[in-house]
């Protein structure tokens, strides 16, 4: 986990220190990014250049560098992170085994077999809650 | 520009407060692990 805004370094330590760590306890273990005039936010399409911040904008990227999943919503709705996790885990699960997780999947739930045979009969093998 | 799923993130070095200390950080320290890389507006607001 890295997050990451345009406050410096030196204001990161202070959120952590006055709010975050009263709010978890020992405070965020993940490194706090600074991108003071957000030229990171800029390389992800996320910098707002009139409000000079980055907007919310989430990334899970995988071991090879490359970019599985993104969100981008406006500054006044915060996100959902047990969506976050569950994609984080239906990713993990799918390079290690190579199967598609259908919608709403949860480790431990089942996965589907594309191919020819499934066609038209995914109503038949999977249920909305499987 | 702007990134697209399936394609590699591109890499960045930035200050860093981790472990009660500063330090540089960039992507591809994080080669061959997950990583969620989560912006926000500022400190201080929700995220």
């Amino acid at each position: 986990m890295l997050s990451c805004s345009v406050d410096s370094q030196f204001t990161h330590k202070i959120w952590q220190e006055v709010e975050l760590s009263k709010m978890v306890d020992g405070g965020v273990q993940f490194p706090m990014l600074s991108d003071t005039g957000g030229k990171i936010g800029n390389l992800y399409g996320v910098y707002d250049e009139e409000g000079g911040v980055n907007i919310r904008g989430r990334f899970i990227i995988d071991p090879d560098g490359v970019v599985q999943a993104m969100e981008v919503l406006t500054p006044p709705v915060g996100r959902n992170f047990t969506e976050l996790i569950r994609q984080v885990q239906a990713f993990q699960h799918v390079r290690e085994t190579g199967e598609p997780t259908p919608a709403g999947w949860q480790p431990g739930k089942k996965t589907l077999k594309p191919g020819p045979d499934l066609v038209g009969k995914v109503w038949e093998t999977w249920k909305i809650g499987d | 520009m702007s990134v697209k799923v399936g394609q590699k993130a591109p890499e960045f070095e930035a200050n860093a407060f981790v472990d009660g200390g500063f330090k540089k950080v960039k992507l591809s320290d994080y080669k061959d692990k997950w990583v969620v890389l989560c912006f926000y507006p500022g400190d201080f607001t929700f995220v």
